[in-house]
């Protein structure tokens, strides 16, 4: 169900938000934390669809921020595409704020909003200064809250209003509009709590690797190569992970036309070990005297990534140590 | 549950190869999000073709594969009578992963998984089915790389262990190269009393060196049940209560509504208490009273689960504080139900108890005083599992006594299954202008507040194994201090004749009821 508040107050939607928690015999203090997300209208629809899947697994609050609105004519500024926009059960309740219009809402729940409730944000003009005292009366009691930066990420996302009142941020810096610059600006203001998604989708690689070289004879690694796909972040991070907690020499291969990562090389005075990511699900295990092994290794979703990050709160401190100290152990030009 | 130290151990780095200060340079304590991943190895399943194997085991191995758990190299091999195929049994093994698991079918998954599947046909006295056995688990080596790492999961009745760890000893497979394991994995029920269960032990322990040897007890598998070590020894706000001075008593429930269906083979002779009590019960018994573990390794837990059991005191009157029944005929919820004793393949005169209820102590400072009661059976009211710590009333309460008629005792419920959680009991006042206190619940919902789908008890438990990571599973010395527990009971019943009948669809005998009323408590509706 949608509901829309235009022109409307925090407080109206707090109120809103308990009748419906009423109404439907729900508890919101079940929630174990609030998932601020701040993007772009045009990023809107696919962040809730992400978070809505990963929110079977982590029931939230989900406060969504539309950071590009506008109030200006008549009809409601968070426009609702796709599965949502075709639902029946949308209402609207007339705004009875007397003041300047400085802030459109909606709230959904049920088939709408996965296992938990979302409000959607449109605020303009001054509020947009304020988007901190904004969150404050709609964030679940005493629970963690969580910021995501689906689209461009901000340069010192614990200076930024939402971020710095955060357990935990989370930026995706991938999909600004200068990834390295973007990346660039986060090593330089890390912060315990921060963490990039293009770290999250590299856990499945580092753990087979780690798997891997669990194996015996547990002989010291001389030199590492890894590659894939050019100005992909995940492929440095992993470069930079692996050199240095191998503290052995590693080169990246980079090409403009693979996808993600393509492979991992360990040189031991035995041989080589090796996997290498053939087609889009599946890897191919090389180890000396061994038979090759195929494993199944898909490209992690975005919701995969969200959930693992909702599953773990607590700060990273192997990212930081990689993007830190891991970074510069690495030529990450080319 | 996840600890730290187990970490080091994983994989191959826990083998006997004098590697052990080797520690993996990818793996960090800090690095939390880093899946567990088992190392090569190898699953061989006898019994594959029983209900467990169909509806958990297959099912697990799959949801393991499909959360990414298991290695590149891992084989699946099915022991049984049936003239199969490999492919054949992958066939068999599909329908059942699809019918029963947990995560969505992936055919990519699948496709890997079912590579590594093999079958091998054989009764277990034909020793060239082991041979033959011993042949495919090399050629698991050699094709799969599985390195000579295999568990063996004994999904059969007790009485084919002893033969069945002749075959595998007289073929070989016990034996592990250096660097490699063997381990072999029990269900319950570990024996049917204290000389059995010894003799189980000496079979097996003849066989495979005691570190090897894994029970499962599916119980401690389960989220909630590890979340009661959670409760007590993370927060500070349960354990100063958690003691004789606050503590009235303690019930522990296991109600399931099913009959006995196609067990009467196993089960008559057998009955509750030793089917339910003798592992899961005392289990959850142990891990509400014991002491705070020094760590939670196995030894260390171990250590605090052995001390309170062998606190544990019988009633010297085990008339007046034991109670057993057997359902009779009657009405499951909707559906009209034949009783225990006109089921297929149970003898009329069966005096074996399908209901079971007995009072514990615990003769140690925190608990003395404190009956622990603990109930399971069959045919009961509705399908649960709970612990039930009653707190004593306030010494005096200030109000008039019409204020507090209808208030409870306080309690903190750990729901095992279904909707898994805790709920915390205490008084209220109803609103209006009389001074009124009624009882209210509290509530903690797993599902809710975490997960929709926490992992099957024996997805976790099979990771453990292959892993060697041992603190889930109770070790021989708890198997024998539980049927020191049970045995003077049973011995007592025996003399006792046939079980007082009850309805099916109700909360056990009378007897039951009774026995709780001689000590001035009542069972909780569950």
């Amino acid at each position: 169900m949608i509901v829309g508040m235009q022109n409307t107050t925090t407080a109206a939607i707090a109120h809103e938000i308990d009748e419906m928690h009423v109404e439907r015999g729900e508890a919101a203090l079940g929630r174990v934390l609030t998932l601020i997300i701040s993007c772009r209208q045009a990023e809107l629809e696919e962040a809730l669809r992400t978070v809505n899947a990963a929110s079977r697994e982590h029931p939230c609050r989900v406060i969504a921020i539309v950071t590009d609105a506008s109030l200006e004519g008549a009809g409601c500024a968070i426009t609702t595409t796709g599965h949502a926009a075709q639902h029946e059960c949308n209402t609207e309740i007339p705004s009875g704020n007397t003041g300047e219009r400085t802030l459109d809402a909606q709230i959904r729940s049920g088939s709408d909003a996965g296992a938990g409730e979302v409000i959607v944000l449109a605020p303009v003009d001054g509020l947009m200064d304020h988007l901190d005292s904004l969150v404050i009366p709609l964030l679940v009691p005493d629970a963690p809250v969580v910021t995501w930066w689906p689209g461009q990420a901000p340069g010192d996302p614990s200076a930024d209003p939402l971020g710095s009142r955060s357990t935990s941020r989370i930026t995706d810096v991938q999909r600004s509009t200068d990834p390295a610059a973007a990346f660039e600006a986060l090593r330089r203001h890390v912060r315990n709590a921060d963490i990039d998604l293009s770290w999250t989708r590299v856990t499945t690689w580092r753990a087979m690797l780690a798997s891997l070289l669990g194996q015996p004879p547990h002989l010291a690694v001389s030199a590492v190569t890894v590659s894939g796909q050019s100005g992909y972040l995940p492929l440095e991070l992993l470069a930079s992970w692996l050199a240095l907690k191998l503290g052995a020499p590693v080169s990246v291969e980079r090409d403009p036309g693979a996808q993600a990562i393509t492979g991992a090389r360990f040189e031991r005075e035995d041989g080589q070990l090796s996997m290498e990511r053939l087609e889009g699900d599946h890897a191919v295990i090389h180890q000396p005297g061994q038979a090759d092994q195929t494993v199944s290794l898909p490209l992690r979703t975005p919701v995969d990534c969200l959930s693992e990050e909702l599953g773990r709160l607590d700060p990273d401190e192997v990212y930081t140590e990689v993007i830190t100290r891991g970074w510069d152990l690495v030529d990450h030009r080319g | 549950m996840e600890h730290t130290s187990s970490r080091t151990t994983e994989d191959g780095a826990s083998g006997q190869s004098g590697e052990r200060s080797w520690t993996n340079p990818l793996l960090d304590p800090r690095d939390l999000r880093m899946p567990r991943i088992a190392g090569p190895s190898s699953l061989v399943i006898f019994g594959v073709t029983g209900d467990l194997a169909k509806k958990k085991l297959l099912p697990a191995v799959y949801d393991l594969s499909n959360r990414g758990l298991l290695p590149a190299s891992f084989g699946l091999i099915g022991f049984g009578r049936r003239d199969w195929s490999a492919d054949q049994f992958a066939a068999f093994a599909e329908e059942n992963v699809r019918a029963h698991s947990r995560t969505p079918f992936n055919e990519a998954t699948w496709r890997h998984l079912a590579e590594g599947m093999r079958f091998v046909k054989g009764d277990f006295d034909d020793a060239d089915a082991f041979r033959r056995l011993s042949r495919t688990v090399s050629e698991l080596d050699r094709d799969r790389g599985t390195r000579g790492n295999h568990a063996f999961y004994m999904s059969i009745p007790p009485k084919a262990f002893p033969v069945v760890a002749e075959q595998l000893a007289a073929s070989g497979l016990s034996k592990s190269a250096p660097g490699a394991w063997k381990r072999v994995i029990i269900e319950k029920p570990f024996g049917h009393d204290l000389e059995s269960a010894r003799e189980l032990d000496r079979v097996v322990g003849e066989v495979f060196e005691p570190d090897s040897v894994f029970r499962i007890d599916h119980y401690l598998g389960k989220e909630t049940v590890q979340n009661i070590m959670a409760l007590r020894f993370a927060n500070t706000m349960f354990e100063p209560v958690w003691n004789a001075n606050y503590v009235s008593h303690v019930q522990i429930t296991m109600a399931e509504d099913i009959g006995i269906g196609g067990r009467a083979g196993y089960y008559d002779g057998i009955g509750a208490a030793r089917d339910v009590i003798q592992n899961h019960l005392l289990q959850l018994m142990a891990l509400t009273a014991m002491e705070e573990p020094v760590s939670f390794d196995a030894a260390d837990l171990t250590a605090e689960k052995t001390k309170v059991l062998s606190a544990v005191r019988l009633p010297k009157d085990l008339g007046a504080h034991t109670a057993r029944g057997q359902y009779a005929a009657g009405w499951q919820g909707s559906q009209p139900v034949i009783g225990y004793l006109q089921e297929d393949g149970i003898d009329p005169s069966s005096t074996t108890e399908t209901y079971a209820a007995i009072r514990l102590d615990v003769d140690t400072r925190r608990w003395a005083g404190v009956p622990f009661y603990l109930r399971t059976g069959k045919r009961l009211g509705k399908r649960t599992s709970e612990i039930a710590v009653v707190f004593k009333r306030a010494p005096h309460l200030p109000f008039d006594a019409t204020a507090t008629r209808e208030l409870g005792a306080n309690a903190v419920v750990i729901r095992v299954q279904p909707d898994e959680g805790v709920t915390l009991r205490f008084g209220a006042k109803t609103p209006g202008s009389a001074m009124e206190v009624r009882d209210v619940n509290m509530d903690f919902s797993y599902g809710r507040s975490f997960t929709e789908a926490s992992p099957e008890a024996y997805e976790r438990l099979i990771l453990d194994v292959l892993l060697g990571d041992p603190p889930l599973f109770p070790t021989s010395g708890e198997v024998d201090l539980s049927w020191k527990i049970l045995d003077p009971i049973e011995e007592y019943w025996s003399g006792q004749g046939q079980p007082e009948p009850y309805r099916a669809g109700t909360w056990g005998p009378a007897q039951a009821d009774r026995m709780l009323a001689a000590d001035g408590h009542h069972w909780r509706m569950p």
